[in-house]
């Protein structure tokens, strides 16, 4: 949030520039009528205040709720339903009994970074969501390099998951970081690179205009056209893109810097009430940042028919986010040299041939 | 039930008297158990009369380790076998002074001895010559006295002072000058199947190190035993050893050990059910053996573990109906099984049937999720390889042995209940890996279907004048003074043997548990050892241990 402020004043000078949609602020402050830096500091707080928040009841959803029933639907079970209409006030029971628990710091922490961890995880995950265009007018900031900045504070992550690792004084909390950093450098860069031959085919960094650029038509079967996804032009950089999106955030099957029957709980084994709350939320919200990176480069971002832009926008990222537990409740988790070995010896090889064939396509059709 | 390929025809001695004539001067004495020939040794030459025994005579498996305390001296008793032909067997009996308990250890031989010699040491007290490593195993380091002695004082208190063993753990594990770390897996661990405390030595990832830590269970099943009769009062506990519902296996340990041992007959209609009811419950224990390994290495309660307890619960449904319990059956007794079939027999054997017939079904899904899929058979081919000779060094038996080709099964090679009368096959798997192992168990549970199956058949067609369910057995059974027995079935976990010497009283003077978990676990270093952490669990989840029975 404190991001998007920072954000919103180095880059209305930027958005009033371009002819991109209205950003969220901005009609905020239209609302609340006036000019002036004032007006612009509020508005980008309102703004971003809606924002996250939005992202936030829909971890509370997914979390303790969805998780459980869409889990239960995989393993024949039925899960929460005894607590409200199908279970839904379980959220609130959880809540209150997850953050009445008991705050266990155990001795010899390294105390500031241990508890920086916790909050570094979600809000570099919510950063992330200043530069979505999620339809229907709700962006926060629209900048030049917003592709980019994405990828940058999303990394941010991998800071908090080696303070977290660091400070526990835990073996199981160090294993867990090194496993953390390991799989985040051999997979940031094949995610990035494949994101790149998006960029070559949008000839931007701006997600608005990599939106934009998705409305064309692609091809037109009986009437119904068919619109220019990057999915259906490149499936081929969506699966690899989907992977190592997998691997980035750490899910089945690349679970590994937490892998519960290994290394118990890895770089979270150590904590306990709000501070395992947050890091909960963290990894629920950058399950969310993925999906909706997914969507934004990959489906159109909040594109779609009849249903308004943000709906659809939820769809994809719930349609993503439904897919990390499926692969969670039927794909078993590799190993970590294997791990390892598909992010540079397949993924990389992969991302990089992907790229130069996606520029050379382009180069030579342009 | 032959064996798959003929036996290599040599002159190996099988007759007690070209045994003995192996063993030659070594030799002091000679016994007779009821189930092998005794041959008492001088202690000091254990290791030499072993290698010859294994070498010339082929007995390559060493079962058990039994130590006791006699009046007038220690007797440690090595059960031996051959993994050709388990019927085979001789007893080495090693006597050792009252006064100064020390015999040589056979560890150089069978490395299997290194646990059970520690066992031995640590509950009767016999200490062991040239042992690598002669500590307590199964009480704290701490005991004082050794609790199956004839002297151990059991209302003695247990001084343990504080500030000598405040932190046990905290010695050397503070590796300043190498790259190692210490770690401590367990006694709670998502993945280590029970109170178990693996001490392993890191590098990295990189396992070099693992030692078992065990005895966090320890409930004295050995001493409850002897201190109960043989007719009625020792056949609950063997339910409580290998909980995981293999009740049934267990009991039937002791069935046939306490029935050989004082010839009772056992009505033909009872071993079928007998036979049907340990098919059962190994059916049940697999399920959740393929259930938990599947956690193991898939790392969340997924599909697979959902769909095998599912399952595993249908079946203990039918035990339930069978025994009237749902984990400590206590069913049978000596001479027979403690009632009929239920009634109505007709809705009982449709149940059983109707199980059966959705149990392809269930294996094919089983195969679809986990053996074809090809991120597990990454992890687990060729993972925690177990070559046949180090198998049976260790004692491996079970699933494990047959996992890693060894053809051994007791239920064919030493024929007890309805097994020989019935088709089924021994299922082997040559990879020797994770993966061959939850091949082995996946095809036991459809061998055990089959044998199910007949059972049912025989059931149905039974006369019913001819339901005899026990046989005449005395009230109290006073078996003759010094009567030994050591016999084993095959339990859910491999080869599970008791030993049993009478003292001519209606308890066993000596009552000793060979769990097939305790041999099998000591395996796990050479499993794991250069292997990463993920397989070191998977190995260990691939032995499919319970906990249990290796502490008793």
């Amino acid at each position: 949030m404190v991001g998007g402020v920072f954000l919103q004043q180095t880059t209305t000078a930027n958005a009033s520039a371009t002819t991109g949609p209205t950003l969220l602020p901005e009609t905020i402050a239209g609302v609340l009528g006036g000019n002036g830096i004032l007006v612009d500091v509020v508005s980008g707080f309102i703004a971003a205040f809606i924002v996250a928040n939005i992202m936030l009841v829909m971890t509370a959803v997914a979390g303790p709720w969805a998780k459980r029933k869409i889990t239960a639907a995989f393993t024949d079970r039925i899960a929460v339903n005894r607590v409200g209409p199908f279970g839904l006030l379980i959220i609130v029971a959880d809540a209150v009994r997850l953050l009445s628990k008991e705050l266990v710091v155990p001795d010899d922490v390294d105390r500031p970074a241990w508890d920086l961890a916790p909050i570094v995880l979600p809000f570099s995950a919510l950063l992330g969501f200043a530069v979505i265009p999620m339809g229907s007018g709700l962006q926060l900031a629209d900048p030049e390099t917003g592709l980019a900045f994405v990828f940058a504070v999303a990394s941010i992550a991998s800071i908090g998951l080696v303070m977290a690792g660091y400070a526990s004084n835990n073996k199981y909390s160090l294993l867990g970081a090194l496993r953390s950093i390991a799989q985040n450098i051999a997979y940031e860069i094949p995610l990035v690179i494949t994101a790149a031959s998006v960029v070559i085919f949008a000839g931007t960094l701006q997600m608005s205009e990599i939106v934009a650029a998705q409305t064309e038509t692609f091809v037109s079967v009986a009437g119904v056209s068919i619109p220019q996804w990057y999915a259906f032009v490149n499936p081929f950089a969506f699966v690899l893109f989907l992977i190592a999106n997998m691997a980035e955030i750490g899910r089945n099957p690349f679970d590994i810097p937490e892998a519960p029957t290994e290394i118990v709980a890895g770089y979270q084994t150590e904590y306990s009430s709000v501070y395992f709350v947050l890091f909960y939320l963290g990894e629920f919200i950058h399950i969310f940042l993925g999906g909706a990176i997914m969507a934004t480069l990959f489906l159109g971002g909040p594109a779609g028919p009849v249903l308004p832009g943000f709906v659809w926008f939820v769809i994809k990222i719930w349609a993503f986010f439904l897919f990390t537990q499926w692969a969670r409740s039927a794909v078993p988790r590799v190993r970590i040299d294997q791990l390892i070995e598909i992010g540079w010896k397949g993924m990389l090889v992969l991302s990089f041939a992907n790229l130069v064939l996606t520029a050379i396509i382009v180069g030579v059709i342009a | 039930m032959s064996k798959g390929e003929s036996l290599p025809e040599t002159t190996e001695p099988t007759t007690a008297d070209d045994v003995a004539a192996l063993i030659g001067d070594d030799l002091l004495d000679r016994e007779e158990h009821v189930n092998a020939p005794g041959f008492v040794i001088r202690p000091d030459s254990v290791q030499d009369v072993l290698f010859r025994l294994r070498d010339e005579a082929g007995y390559d498996h060493l079962s058990c380790v039994s130590a006791q305390e006699y009046e007038d001296r220690y007797e440690s008793i090595y059960h031996l076998k051959k993994f050709d032909d388990p019927t085979d067997e001789v007893s080495v009996v090693v006597p050792a002074a009252k006064d100064d308990p020390v015999s040589e250890s056979a560890e150089p031989v069978f490395r299997t001895a290194d646990w059970h010699e520690r066992e031995a040491y640590d509950l009767v007290g016999i200490e062991y010559d040239d042992h690598p490593d002669l500590r307590r195993i199964l009480l704290p380091e701490t005991w004082q006295g050794h609790p199956l002695g004839l002297d151990y004082d059991q209302d003695r208190p247990q001084i343990v002072p504080l500030r000598e063993h405040a932190n046990p753990l905290q010695e050397d594990h503070e590796d300043d000058d190498g790259d190692t770390m210490f770690l401590n897996i367990g006694p709670h661990h998502p993945a280590t199947h029970g109170v178990l405390h693996l001490e392993t030595v890191l590098d990295g990832e990189q396992v070099i190190d693992v030692e078992s830590d065990i005895g966090y269970l320890h409930r004295c099943e050995e001493q409850m035993a002897q201190q109960g009769t043989y007719r009625y009062q020792i056949m609950p506990y063997p339910d409580r050893w290998d909980y995981i519902s293999a009740g049934l296996l267990n009991e039937y340990a002791y069935a046939r050990a306490a029935e050989d041992l004082a010839d009772i007959d056992v009505p033909e209609y009872a071993q079928v059910i007998r036979t049907m009811g340990a098919e059962m419950c190994r059916i049940a224990s697999h399920m959740l053996a393929v259930g938990t390994f599947a956690l193991d290495v898939y790392g969340d309660f997924t599909a697979i573990f959902m769909y095998a307890i599912r399952d595993r619960e249908k079946m203990q449904d039918l035990l339930e109906d069978l025994t009237g319990q749902r984990l400590m059956f206590n069913y049978f007794r000596l001479g027979g099984v403690v009632w009929d079939l239920p009634e109505p027999r007709e809705e009982f054997f449709e149940k059983v049937r109707d199980f059966l017939d959705e149990l392809p079904e269930a294996l094919e899904e089983y195969h679809d999720l986990i053996s074809t899929n090809e991120i597990l058979q990454v992890r687990t081919v060729g993972t925690g390889v177990l070559p046949p000779d180090v198998a049976k060094s260790y004692g491996a038996t079970g699933p494990v042995a047959r996992g890693s080709g060894i053809d051994y099964d007791l239920r064919r090679d030493d024929p007890y209940g309805y097994y020989d009368e019935l088709d089924w096959d021994v299922c082997v798997e040559d990879g020797c890996d994770n993966y061959s192992r939850l091949l082995v168990r996946l095809r036991e549970v459809e061998e055990s279907a089959k044998i199910i199956e007949q059972c049912i058949d025989l059931l149905e067609d039974w006369p019913e004048d001819e339901r005899t369910i026990q046989s005449n057995v005395p009230r109290t059974l006073r078996p003759e003074d010094d009567k030994e027995i050591y016999r084993a079935v095959e339990g859910a976990k491999g080869e599970l043997g008791i030993y049993m010497r009478a003292d001519g009283t209606d308890k066993p003077a000596r009552f000793k548990i060979r769990s097939p978990c305790f041999s099998n676990l000591q395996t796990l270093p050479e499993m794991s050892n250069g292997e990463y952490v993920p397989d070191l669990i998977a190995a260990l989840g691939s032995l499919d241990i319970v906990l249990g029975e290796v502490d008793r």
